[in-house]
């Protein structure tokens, strides 16, 4: 059955993804949930949560508030807690619960704006889709919302969509910043990762944008469209460890599972061996090369390393167990979406 | 930007319990998931929350349906051996709409069956707030669900959304564990332990208690390694329940079994451990002499005073106590309790009323509480007992008493005050 995982736990939820992003904009950030998903991100996926403080609160739901839609009680909620909290705004992030009862999202956000007099943005996620379909909404809905008009292009000033912890398993941006330079920018600004809402508001000083995940591929279309920034996709910040794992492969068949940039950031590393990139997220089709696929299902994947018969999988290590019976070598490529493990690397069992 | 809000055991108590105040009060505000709450502010999280909980059936499996965010901290459980356990039916928004994904689940059963290599004792289904919300009949589903697989299945209800309702998901969830066992002729001298997911601490006085009052065999179902251990549970001639969440259960098995069942309540005020032995005798027909234990514990409780003093002690809820109930003990053992970190229930408002007495101006905050994200340390703290407490007090002395193995009776307060010892003595700290 394809919706069934019989060897790997479920990936990074939407919803994760949204408050991934958000995480550090300065806002008041509520789950729309009864307490358990905002346990999961804050618990699981937000390595932050345990080093930088952020307003991110669950709603706290109960069935009748779903049974009887009162909508009215979680805006009581939010106004009060802006009474309590410092925020430049606030934002709700939709979970099963709301997708359920059909909440009507943007009437919740007139409200919560009226009552409280900050500006609301709603990210419709329902937990049931992967954290990258959420990071894109709340990207595109940040810039949509903030970015200001008036700001002229910096020279040098390089603006990076997709840092996130769930992307690259960083929780400080200083690699990242590393590798700007190393580009040749003055300074970098990684948007939602040790930056905040000023930085959204100014986006247009970008001189460019450096797009390292396909969750900010829509954003820097919707920036590029708004104030003509141009954009490239790279994923400057392998780290060391990976890449060495990789320096002697040669003549080998190699699949690399990661999400998409991270995977072929890995294979333009990779000399003299025939390389595939797959994922289980979001796969454009435009910086995907013939042979890479996206991995629907357990079943997809066993099916396709069977098929290609690689002698080499570089990949998470939480997902080995989906590869049982199947005898290439493995080298551990973390994915924080994957197993909620920083960047280092875990050695074979 | 407003302190973390909190409120003297006096005011709280001139309150009432009716004019608890909104702050101390979860589904009047926004939920803080702290460090310091996150395992417990879901059911579904670290230590036995509904998942683990489940599985405490020897030999079973879970298969958890529901959207991917439900499932996803599930492998925390991994780093605990639970790899092989569970499964996961991921539904999407079409299945959500026309409940599609009720037809899959006997499948899913069946094919987790076929692909195991032995065959598991149950299969328990988790769902969650979903299928709360849609009203599923899942008595209906686990039904065919045991027709399609061949072994029995058993809901597991994690549902979040009615966390404060008279039959919690902790609750339900003690109630399917038992579910399994199967009528059989009671023995005389065996009794079942109930209450806790894991075992009681070894060193627990009531096991040696029990047995001079003859009872050969104690059933716990923490204990339990193997299928056929934990059906000989309906073997108990009755039930201690040492948690007022198992009630139900018992209730249950009351019922189903025929086992009747006698509450006793996890305490650390010796007097009242003492009382509640004599009256458990009197309900047993024995006479239950706790005084060796009873002296133990006073003993190890005045060394500890004597060598560190009257300090002043942070009291959270991540522990194996009832928070009041705990701090309550401490003040009339002559120690002071500044701040209590707590949830203000029904239950426990009479501790309260009592703290009130003894100690008017302990401080009595709320972990839940948005504005516990600005808590500072205000007044004189030496020891925290808690993980919650030692989160927000990392500088400072703590024991987390918050283990697997249950503490209860004479000896938690002995080992308790033994590892304050400890902490203090060496400055130690919970590591969070």
């Amino acid at each position: 059955m394809s919706t069934l995982l019989k060897h790997i736990s479920p990936l990074a939820p939407d919803d994760s993804g949204a408050c991934s992003v958000l995480y550090e904009m300065g806002g008041i950030v509520v789950i729309c949930d009864a307490g358990g998903c905002a346990g999961n991100v804050c618990g699981f996926d937000e390595p932050r949560w345990h080093f930088k403080r952020s307003a991110l609160f669950s709603a706290g739901l109960r069935d009748m508030d779903a049974i009887l839609g009162r909508d009215d009680r979680l805006v009581e909620k939010l106004v009060k807690v802006t009474k309590q909290v410092d925020a430049e705004f606030t934002a709700i992030v939709g979970t099963p619960v709301p997708a359920v009862i059909a909440t009507d999202f943007h009437a919740l956000e007139r409200m919560s704006e009226r009552r409280s007099g900050l500006p609301c943005i709603a990210i419709p996620t329902d937990g049931t889709r992967l954290y990258d379909y959420g990071e894109q909404l709340a990207y595109t809905e940040l810039f949509r919302r903030f970015a200001e008009d008036g700001h002229e292009p910096k020279k040098g000033r390089l603006g990076i969509l997709g840092a996130t912890p769930l992307n690259t398993g960083l929780i400080y941006s200083d690699s990242l910043k590393e590798a700007a330079k190393e580009m040749g920018y003055d300074e970098a600004v990684c948007f939602g990762l040790d930056s905040g809402l000023d930085e959204v508001k100014r986006a247009a000083e970008c001189e460019r944008l450096l797009v390292i995940s396909p969750s900010g591929i829509k954003a820097a279309e919707y920036l590029n469209k708004r104030f003509g920034t141009p954009f490239e996709v790279s994923y400057p910040c392998l780290s060391e460890d990976v890449k060495q794992s990789v320096s002697t492969l040669s003549g080998k068949k190699v699949l690399v599972i990661n999400q998409q940039f991270a995977a072929n950031a890995l294979r333009d590393e990779i000399h003299g061996c025939e390389v595939d990139c797959a994922t289980w997220f979001m796969l454009d089709k435009r910086y995907a090369a013939g042979n890479d696929f996206r991995i629907k299902d357990e079943n997809v994947l066993r099916e396709r390393i069977e098929q290609n018969g690689y002698d080499v999988i570089i990949s998470d290590p939480d997902l080995w167990r989906a590869m049982k019976g199947h005898d290439a070598q493995l080298i551990p490529f973390p994915h924080y979406a994957v197993s909620a493990e920083l960047s280092e690397i875990r050695n074979k069992n | 930007m407003n302190g973390a809000y909190y409120i003297t055991a006096k005011a709280l108590a001139e309150a009432g319990f009716d004019n608890i105040p909104e702050e101390l009060v979860s589904s009047k505000h926004m939920i803080y998931s702290s460090p310091a709450t996150l395992d417990f502010n879901s059911p579904g999280a670290k230590g036995f929350g509904v998942k683990r909980a489940g599985l405490v059936v020897p030999e079973s499996v879970m298969l958890l349906v529901a959207p991917g965010c439900c499932g996803r901290n599930t492998a925390l459980l991994n780093e605990l051996g639970y790899n092989d356990k569970f499964f996961y039916l991921m539904l999407d928004d079409t299945d959500i709409v026309t409940g599609r994904y009720l037809k899959k689940i006997p499948k899913a059963c069946a094919e987790i069956t076929e692909e195991l290599d032995y065959t598991p004792s149950a299969v328990m289904i988790c769902v969650t707030c979903v299928d709360a919300l849609l009203g599923t009949d899942m008595e209906r589903v686990c039904r065919s669900s045991a027709e399609a697989c061949g072994v029995p299945c058993v809901p597991a209800y994690m549902y979040a959304l009615t966390r404060e309702k008279r039959l919690p998901p902790m609750g339900l969830a003690r109630k399917s564990i038992y579910s399994l066992l199967e009528p059989q002729k009671r023995r005389s001298n065996e009794c079942a332990i109930m209450g806790f997911f894991s075992a009681l601490d070894d060193r627990c006085e009531i096991y040696e208690l029990l047995k001079r009052a003859g009872i050969k065999k104690v059933h716990e179902i923490g204990r339990c390694k193997t299928f056929e251990e934990y059906k000989q549970i309906s073997r108990a001639n009755f039930s201690l329940v040492l948690n007022s969440e198992a009630r139900a259960a018992a209730q249950d098995m009351e019922k189903r079994l025929g086992i009747p069942f006698i509450e006793l309540t996890r305490l650390y005020r010796l007097s009242k451990i003492h009382n509640q032995y004599r009256l458990l005798g009197q309900a047993i027909g024995a006479e239950l002499d706790d005084s060796e234990f009873y002296d133990e514990a006073f003993d190890t409780i005045e060394q500890f005073k004597a060598r560190h003093g009257e300090v002043s002690f942070a009291v959270g809820e991540c522990l194996n106590a009832d928070s009041f109930e705990l701090a309550l003990a401490l003040c009339e053992y002559g120690f002071r309790v500044a701040e209590i970190y707590g949830t203000v229930g029904e239950r426990n408002f009479v501790f309260i009323k009592k703290l009130a007495e003894v100690s008017p101006e302990t401080r009595i905050y709320s972990n839940l509480s948005p504005t516990m994200m600005n808590y500072e340390r205000e007044c004189e703290i030496n020891v925290c007992i808690g993980t919650d407490a030692a989160y927000y007090h990392k500088d400072l002395p703590s024991v987390s008493w918050s283990g697997e193995e249950q503490p209860f009776g004479h000896r938690a307060v002995t080992i308790l005050f033994k590892e304050l010892d400890t902490a203090v003595t060496e400055g130690r700290a919970v590591k969070i």
